[in-house]
């Protein structure tokens, strides 16, 4: 009786998500397995095929082309907004407010259209090739569009934010007083950060990366337009399948090893916060 | 005091939340009686202009709601096939939308405009009867090609398919992105139809395809000409519209017809079953097929007019232009995909590995 | 203890600051060229500022855009707030579930969610528009809005909630004396994200915004078959400017109300 009286509240919520998400991903799961018609259209016929087709060598590659874009974009958005992260929390009050609403601005422009501004900036025509042949460096423009780093620079800057704000709110929180204690017994700043506050921010960090990573797995319009389409990533599959492919069943395949794929990484993040019971999603 | 403060805060706030949800949603009840709802590609694919002077003579409102796929539209459409009127969507989808039973068949007669309908345009196979389409837009796929550009990189002129493959247009192509299209390319180069099934002939077109790949810059479906604008590609293979803007950004731009042959797109009306406002879609439907107005439209949009009636509105630039005013041998070099479904799978999983290599 | 901000550390920051906002600064100049496309640039103009305010769809939809990511700013921090807070009571069991249905939203694709959820609502006669909108934005930004006030919430020392409670404190009083001001700073922080989340999602919204409805980026990526128009650079330029203008005003009218405290 007590338990229920506890859990009352809770139920509206779990019910409501659960009824949002848990339908249509049931739904994605049953059509994972079913078949097409001559027309294309999905006729309930039950079939293996389509996970079948997901273990094909091609599309493995896929797969392996995602995580590494995932990975990689996790790795990037790490080295680059952990300082952001760390020198914004350690600002006096209002500078950090300016600080987050800055990081925080860019989102009010429709990516799309922020993924536009990268491509004028690095276009054959754009404007850091103008800039450089104005100023004789080179003469011929370079190229720096349609490569696989390109699409890294843009996803990681489409999801950089994310990370800074997982990271922040763990090293905001760190009790300034160990800080303190470890200058006191003598360390220096370097080995106060790497004794301390490193390990202490962790869990920020495994939470910043699941954040990152996760979204990093589904984008696709960056790498069709920073990328030229010249390699395929998870993203792009699903989304062609759905639409010029017109293969649902196996979008919803792809869709359902996707998220086996993400909550393999959301457990294991589990495992490194898991000590420090100061999680993300504990 | 300040906590008594911020509840009273937030209870206002949640209780305007609900009022314009409620408002909103009883809003969303009360159908206006003169409404049309049509369903498309966005940008100005029906120009807004022609729409408001649509919406000024009849009285009746014009809900435009846009979309990037004619899978997508096909999706809202059988959700709620009550939602909308009017759809305009490309031959093949119109074929599976037929067949599917979800169109209209149209009553000629409300709609006296439709003689202006160039007869070569009868009888497609998406709708051998005429009777549940309308053409609208038409479009080629061809190649836009900067000869100046090709004779640099010490290259043969560009004539055909076949000379996208010389070693010296290393990274300078850039390709429409759909599989079936570039595997329709491929298969045209070597003399073969579209949607080929016979497994040795797509296996040749296979080996031929992946021989392209170091030659091509970018795929990209929305914007290719970009690429010929900014000089990073002097060969393009893409539709008409992008083509034409293309060389009016930069006039040196060339069209090639390729001899092997072209593919040729149908945007065309159709009217959903269950459509709310059959009347006020048959009005519109006229309205749009007026000479003046389908003149209008091709010049704003640049694809090329099925209305027989609008040629004698069309501007000078726009009938002197090969590639909106095709050259009667250019038709008959075209034509459609047919019959996609049966290939897809196949041309998809070749097409990605293509992109892998 | 005040940590000061080194010099490496400002021009790093700085320096961070200067690449987020390039391509935010291309866009904006990209809003005065006379050319259409972004492929080059041909001269100065102002003229799509001008068919900007002609352009009823455009200034429609953006108004949409923002009712549906106020509202789902709104709805998230509600439920995202008050889920972060029953998860301090309930048993772990159900802690336990809710975070599973927190996480869940994040790992779906979002056009399988998309296609799905069109499907979901129409099967049980939801009319779409604002409603579906809403609901399917608030989604994907009730989890940030959770996940944040969570790591806000663990910082409280259960035994101050406790000694409130001792003190005769009602569960109701202990959320909104001790509780909400404490995490009401992650609230806002993490309602700012999601506003910018639905502002800014197009895949769902495709899905989900009906017949007459249709949401800022909804339009701006319908447009890409035909080229997208620097209108929509103009209307972001005009945004931004916007924000700033507002955020400037509210700064100075703290200021004020301070000096007159």
């Amino acid at each position: 009786m007590q338990t229920l009286k506890r859990n009352i509240l809770a139920v509206p919520i779990v019910v409501w998500i659960g009824l949002l998400v848990g339908v249509p991903l049931l739904f994605v799961f049953v059509l994972s397995f079913l078949s097409r018609d001559s027309l294309g259209n999905i006729v309930v016929q039950f079939t293996l095929e389509n996970y079948q087709r997901v273990f094909d060598p091609i599309y493995l590659r896929v797969f392996l082309n995602s995580l590494l874009l995932a990975l990689l974009t996790g790795i990037l958005t790490l080295v680059v907004g952990y300082p952001v992260a760390y020198i914004t929390s350690n600002l006096e009050p209002k500078k950090r407010a300016l600080s987050i609403g800055l990081i925080m601005l860019p989102f009010w422009i429709s990516s799309l259209l922020r993924t536009y501004g990268w491509m004028i900036l690095l276009g054959n025509a754009g404007i850091i090739n103008n800039v450089l042949r104005a100023l004789g460096v080179i003469d011929a423009p370079l190229s720096m569009m349609y490569k696989f780093s390109t699409t890294l620079i843009g996803t990681a800057y489409m999801l950089v934010p994310f990370m800074i704000v997982a990271i922040f709110n763990s090293v905001d929180k760190l009790d300034r007083s160990l800080l303190e204690a470890s200058y006191d017994l003598g360390a220096n700043k370097r080995q106060t950060f790497f004794n301390i506050t490193l390990p202490l921010t962790i869990p920020g960090i495994a939470g910043g990366f699941t954040l990152v990573f996760i979204p990093a797995l589904g984008l696709f319009y960056v790498s069709d337009l920073l990328g030229g389409g010249n390699t395929i990533f998870l993203g792009n599959l699903i989304n062609t399948q759905v639409t010029r492919g017109r293969n649902r069943p196996l979008a919803a395949a792809f869709s359902m090893a996707m998220i086996v794929v993400a909550i393999l990484v959301i457990s294991l993040y589990g495992r490194v916060a898991k000590d420090d019971r100061e999680g993300l999603f504990q | 005091m300040k906590n008594r403060r911020f509840s009273l805060v937030i209870g206002i706030l949640v209780i305007a939340l609900l009022a314009v949800v409620v408002v909103r949603y009883v809003n969303r009840g009360e159908e206006a009686p003169g409404e049309v709802n049509l369903m498309t590609w966005g940008g100005d694919f029906i120009p807004r202009a022609i729409i408001e002077e649509f919406e000024k003579e009849t009285g009746i409102k014009v809900n435009y709601k846009e979309v990037t796929s004619n899978e997508d539209m096909q999706s809202l459409l059988e959700a709620s096939p009550d939602q909308y009127d009017l759809a305009v969507t490309t031959d093949y989808m119109v074929d599976i939308l037929r067949q599917s039973d979800m169109l209209a068949v149209l009553d000629k007669s409300k709609i006296p405009n439709y003689a202006n309908i160039n007869p070569v345009y009868h009888g497609a196979y998406y709708d051998p009867n005429d009777q549940y389409s309308i053409p609208y837009a038409i479009s080629i796929s061809f190649l836009l090609v900067n000869p100046e550009g090709v004779e640099s990189l010490g290259a043969r002129p560009i004539t055909s398919y076949g000379d996208m493959w010389q070693e010296e247009l290393v990274n300078n192509i850039v390709l429409i992105d759909w599989s079936v299209e570039i595997m329709g390319l491929v298969l045209k180069s070597l003399g073969y139809e579209y949607n080929e099934t016979d497994p040795v002939k797509v296996a040749e077109a296979r080996e031929k395809l992946f021989a392209l790949k170091p030659n091509i810059k970018r795929f990209e479906t929305n914007t290719p000409e970009d690429s010929l604008v900014n000089g990073e590609a002097v060969i393009g293979f893409m539709y008409s519209n992008q083509a034409v803007k293309g060389q009016q950004a930069r006039p040196n731009l060339q069209p090639v017809f390729p001899t092997e042959g072209m593919p040729i797109y149908i945007d065309s009306w159709v009217m959903s079953k269950q459509a709310p406002n059959k009347d006020g879609a048959y009005k519109f439907l006229d309205f749009i097929m007026r000479p003046e107005i389908a003149a209008r439209i091709a010049d704003m949009t640049k694809f090329t007019s099925p209305n027989k009636a609008a040629e004698a509105h069309l501007p000078a630039d726009f009938k002197n232009n090969p590639m909106l005013n095709l050259a009667d041998e250019v038709v008959e070099n075209t034509s459609f995909y047919i019959g996609v479904d049966r290939v897809l799978d196949e041309y998809e999983h070749i097409y990605s590995e293509f992109k892998l290599r | 203890m005040k940590l000061k901000t080194s010099k490496f550390g400002a021009f790093y920051l700085s320096l961070f600051f200067v690449v987020l906002y390039l391509p935010v600064l291309s866009v904006i100049l990209y809003s005065f060229n006379a050319s259409p496309s972004t492929a080059q640039w041909t001269g100065f103009t102002l003229d799509w500022y001008r068919e900007l305010f002609r352009d009823r769809v455009i200034v429609e939809s953006f108004k949409v855009s923002i009712e549906v990511a106020l509202l789902t700013a709104l709805l998230s921090a509600i439920m995202g707030t008050a889920s972060a807070v029953i998860s301090m009571w309930v048993t772990d069991g159900m802690k336990k579930a809710i975070q599973g249905m927190m996480v869940l939203p994040l790992l779906v694709p979002e056009i399988a969610l998309g296609i799905a959820l069109l499907i979901f609502f129409n099967s049980i006669n939801l009319p779409f528009g604002h409603l579906t909108l809403v609901l399917s934005h608030s989604l994907f930004c009730v989890p940030y809005v959770y996940i944040m006030v969570q790591l806000r919430l663990k910082e409280i020392d259960r035994s101050i909630l406790e000694s409130a409670r001792d003190l005769g404190a009602t569960t109701w009083q202990v959320i909104e004396t001790v509780i909400l001001p404490l995490v009401t700073p992650s609230i806002i922080t993490a309602s700012l994200l999601a506003l910018a989340m639905s502002l800014d999602d197009v895949i769902i919204s495709t899905y989900m915004s009906g017949a007459k409805t249709t949401t800022l980026p909804v339009h701006i990526f319908s447009m890409m078959r035909v080229g997208v128009t620097p209108k929509v650079n103009a209307l972001c330029t005009l945004i931004l400017v916007g924000t700033f203008f507002i955020v400037g005003l509210s700064q100075l009218t703290k200021k004020q109300n301070k000096e007159a405290v």
